[in-house]
C-alpha cells in the first residue's frame, strides 16, 4: 500500500483540507497519515464569528513531523492549506530533507494563499512558497489564478503572459495544474478554465460548466485525487498527463452532481450562512464509490493553450 | 449517510488507533464522522517513542459548546467517546453530552471508559471517580470496558465465568442508567492460551453471554477501538439485538486481524509476529463493505 503524509487543516464538522483529502485517498488504497495545521469546529465560510479551536504551534508541527520522519516510509507528500509562515515553513523544512532523502517520493504542494484578489494567509508566506516552488523538489503545483500571479510576482492578464509564466516555473516543477483561470482571459463566465502543463509537453486548457453555488474544500479534494494518479503515472512510466487530469475533473464533477442531488432545492450556499454553508458539504461520504470509477464520462480538454 | 455521529477520541498522524482506529471504518460504512482530536501524537505509545501534544479542556468545549451545537445546530444520532486524557478535558466534555442528550431523544451515548489495560492505569487516578460518575449520572446506551476496566469500576475481580457474571451483574447494580455493557478482552486463568472473551449483557433483561474467541498470538493496538466503532455501526440503528451485533462485530474484527497478522508475516518475513503496532484498515476495506459471517455461539453467563 502507498503511503501518504499530508500536511494542512483539520475541521471537526464538514470537508475541507485534511478532511476532503483522507476519507477518498483511503477509498483507493492510500495510508494516509495526516498532520493537522489546525483544528476548527468547521471551515471558514461559515462566518468568522462561528469558528473555535486551535492552531497548531511551530513547536507542535516540529513534534509531529520529528516524530513522523523515523518512520521514513512515505511514498508522498501533500500540503495544503497552513495558516502561517512559521507553519509553511516548518512543513518546507520536513518535506525539503525528506525529499532529499529519498527522490522517488512525489510531492505535490498546494501553496493556499488566496482567491480573487483576496488573501486569505499572512503575506510572509508568499516569499516561502516562492522558495519552495524554485528548489526544484516539488513534482506538482496546483495553484489558482491569483496565487500564480503571487508566486510569479505580477499579473497575468492574457494567454501569452500565462504560457511565460508557465513556462518559468517549469524551470523547476515538473506538473503544474492552474486549477481556476480568471475570467478574463477566456471571456466566458458560464464555465471554470483550468489549464494542465507538464514540463515538455504543450499547455492544455480544460472547460467544465459551471455549478452555480458556492462548494468549499474541492480544491483540497482536488490535489489529492490528482496526487494519486500522478503517482500511479510516474509509476508506470506514463506521460499521459491530460487524461490524469481530466479523470480528477470528471470525479470531482460527479461528487458535485452528487452533493447537488442530496441538498434541498434552491438552496446556494452563501459565505456566513450557516445553514445553507452546512447543507453545501461535499459529500464525502456518499461518494464512496466514485473514486476508483475507472472511467471517465466527459472530456473536459478544450484545447491546447 | 447512515446518519452522524460525533467522535471525541486521540489522533495520531501514524498508524490506527482512536479516531484513526475509528473514522474510516465508519465512514466507510456510510456514517459521517465528526472527529474530535482529544491528543495529537506522531504514533501511538505503543511503539515506546512519540511526540505531540494534547488539545487544551477549553479548546474541546469550546468547539462542542460553541461550534457544534450552538454555531451549527448540528443533531447526532451517536456520540462516541474513547481515549481523554486530562481530568479537566473529561468532566467538560461529560457535562457537554449530558446536555446534548437531554435535548436530543434519542441520542446514543457510547462510552470506552479508557483507564487501562493489564492491570495497568494509563490514565491519572482522578479519572477512576470521575467515570464512575459520568456512568451513574448519564444515560449510556452501551460502555466497553476491557476487563481491567471493569474490574475497577466494579470492584470485583474477574478470575472465572462466575466472577465475569458477578462483575457484569455489580456494574448494572451500580450504573443502572447504562442500557448495555460489554465487557471486552476478558482472560480468564483456565483458557489464557486459547481465546480472549467478550461478555454481552444489558440492563433490562440482565441475561449475559459470552463468546470465545480464539486467540491469534499477538498483541494488535487499536483493535478495541476499532471493535468499540464496529458495535456503533452494528446496533445504533437499532436492528439488531446485542447478543448478533457482538458476534457481528468481533467476526469483522477477527478477520482484520487475521490479514492484518498475515501481512506482517509477509512483510517482515517473521514466523510469528508478537507486537503488531498498526492494523491493516486500508487493506481491509473490501471487509468492511459487507456483513461477516457469524464465526462465534454466544453461550449463557
Amino acid at each position: 500500500m502507498p503511503r501518504l503524509l499530508a500536511t494542512q487543516s483539520h475541521v471537526v464538522h464538514g470537508y475541507v483540507g485534511n478532511k476532503a483529502a483522507t476519507f477518498p485517498l483511503q477509498c483507493l488504497g492510500w495510508d494516509v497519515d495526516c498532520v493537522n495545521s489546525v483544528q476548527f469546529s468547521n471551515h471558514t465560510g461559515y462566518g468568522a464569528d462561528l469558528i473555535f479551536g486551535s492552531i497548531a504551534s511551530e513547536k507542535d508541527l516540529e513534534l509531529l513531523l520529528t516524530g513522523v520522519s523515523d518512520f521514513d516510509d512515505y511514498d508522498a507528500l501533500l500540503s495544503g492549506y497552513l495558516p502561517t509562515d512559521a507553519a509553511v515553513s516548518t512543513m518546507g523544512r520536513f518535506y525539503t530533507q525528506m525529499k532529499q532523502k529519498n527522490a522517488s517520493v512525489i510531492w505535490l504542494l498546494d501553496p493556499v494563499m488566496g482567491d480573487d484578489g483576496q488573501l486569505y494567509v499572512n503575506e510572509n508566506v508568499v516569499p516561502i512558497y516562492r522558495a519552495l516552488v524554485s528548489s526544484s523538489l516539488v513534482d506538482v503545483m496546483t495553484p489558482n489564478h491569483f496565487e500564480l500571479e503571487l508566486l510569479y510576482g505580477s499579473n497575468i492578464s492574457n494567454k501569452n503572459e500565462l504560457k511565460s509564466a508557465l513556462a518559468h516555473f517549469h524551470k523547476t516543477v515538473p506538473a503544474i495544474v492552474v486549477t481556476s483561470c480568471s475570467r478574463d482571459l477566456f471571456e466566458d463566465g458560464s464555465h471554470i478554465y483550468c489549464v494542465a502543463s507538464l514540463r515538455g509537453t504543450r499547455p492544455v486548457v480544460f472547460r467544465i460548466p459551471v455549478i452555480d453555488s458556492y462548494f468549499t474544500g474541492v480544491g483540497d479534494m482536488f490535489s489529492a485525487l490528482l496526487l494519486d494518479r500522478l503517482y500511479r503515472m510516474f509509476e508506470a512510466g506514463r506521460r499521459t498527463f491530460a487524461e490524469e487530469v481530466n479523470h480528477v475533473l470528471n470525479v470531482l464533477h460527479n461528487v458535485l452532481e452528487l452533493t447537488l442531488k442530496h441538498s434541498p432545492k434552491n438552496v446556494k450556499a452563501v459565505m456566513g450562512q450557516p445553514k445553507e454553508m452546512k447543507q453545501m458539504e461535499l459529500r464525502t461520504i456518499e461518494s464512496r464509490d466514485l473514486y476508483d470509477r475507472k472511467s471517465s464520462a466527459h472530456n473536459f480538454i478544450y484545447k491546447p493553450l | 449517510m447512515k446518519g452522524k455521529i460525533l467522535s471525541i477520541q486521540s489522533h495520531v498522524v501514524h498508524g490506527y488507533v482512536g479516531n484513526k482506529a475509528a473514522t474510516f471504518p465508519l465512514q466507510y460504512k456510510g456514517w459521517d464522522v465528526d472527529a474530535i482530536n482529544t491528543v495529537q501524537f506522531s504514533n501511538h505509545p505503543g511503539y515506546g517513542h512519540f511526540s505531540g501534544f494534547r488539545s487544551t479542556p477549553e479548546e474541546l468545549e469550546e468547539i462542542i459548546e460553541k461550534g457544534l451545537l450552538k454555531g451549527l445546530d448540528i443533531k447526532y444520532d451517536a456520540v462516541i467517546t474513547g481515549y481523554l486524557p486530562s481530568v479537566e478535558g473529561l468532566s467538560r466534555v461529560w457535562k457537554l453530552i449530558k446536555r446534548m442528550e437531554e435535548s436530543t431523544p434519542g441520542l446514543k451515548v457510547i462510552v470506552d471508559p479508557v483507564l487501562g489495560d493489564n492491570g495497568r492505569l494509563y490514565v491519572p487516578e482522578e479519572t477512576v471517580p470521575i467515570y464512575r460518575d459520568i456512568l451513574k449520572q448519564s444515560r449510556v446506551f452501551l460502555a466497553t470496558p476491557n476487563q481491567f476496566e471493569i474490574e475497577t469500576l466494579t470492584g470485583v475481580a474477574i478470575t472465572d465465568q462466575k466472577t465475569l457474571k458477578a462483575s457484569i451483574d455489580r456494574f448494572h447494580e451500580l450504573y443502572p442508567r447504562v442500557d448495555n455493557v460489554i465487557a471486552t478482552s476478558v482472560v480468564l486463568p483456565a483458557l489464557k492460551d486459547v481465546c480472549l472473551i467478550s461478555a454481552c449483557s444489558d440492563y433490562e433483561t440482565r441475561s449475559a453471554f459470552f463468546f470465545e474467541v480464539p486467540k491469534i498470538g499477538a498483541h494488535f493496538s487499536g483493535s478495541g477501538d476499532l471493535l468499540s466503532a464496529l458495535l456503533l455501526d452494528a446496533l445504533v440503528p437499532g436492528q439488531q439485538d446485542l447478543v448478533t451485533a457482538l458476534n457481528k462485530s468481533l467476526s469483522l474484527v477477527e478477520s482484520i486481524l487475521q490479514r492484518t497478522y498475515e501481512l506482517n508475516e509477509l512483510a517482515l518475513k517473521l514466523e510469528s509476529p508478537k507486537k503488531i503496532n498498526d492494523l491493516k484498515l486500508i487493506e481491509c476495506r473490501d471487509l468492511l463493505k459487507v456483513d461477516p459471517p457469524l464465526k462465534y455461539t454466544p453461550q449463557q453467563l
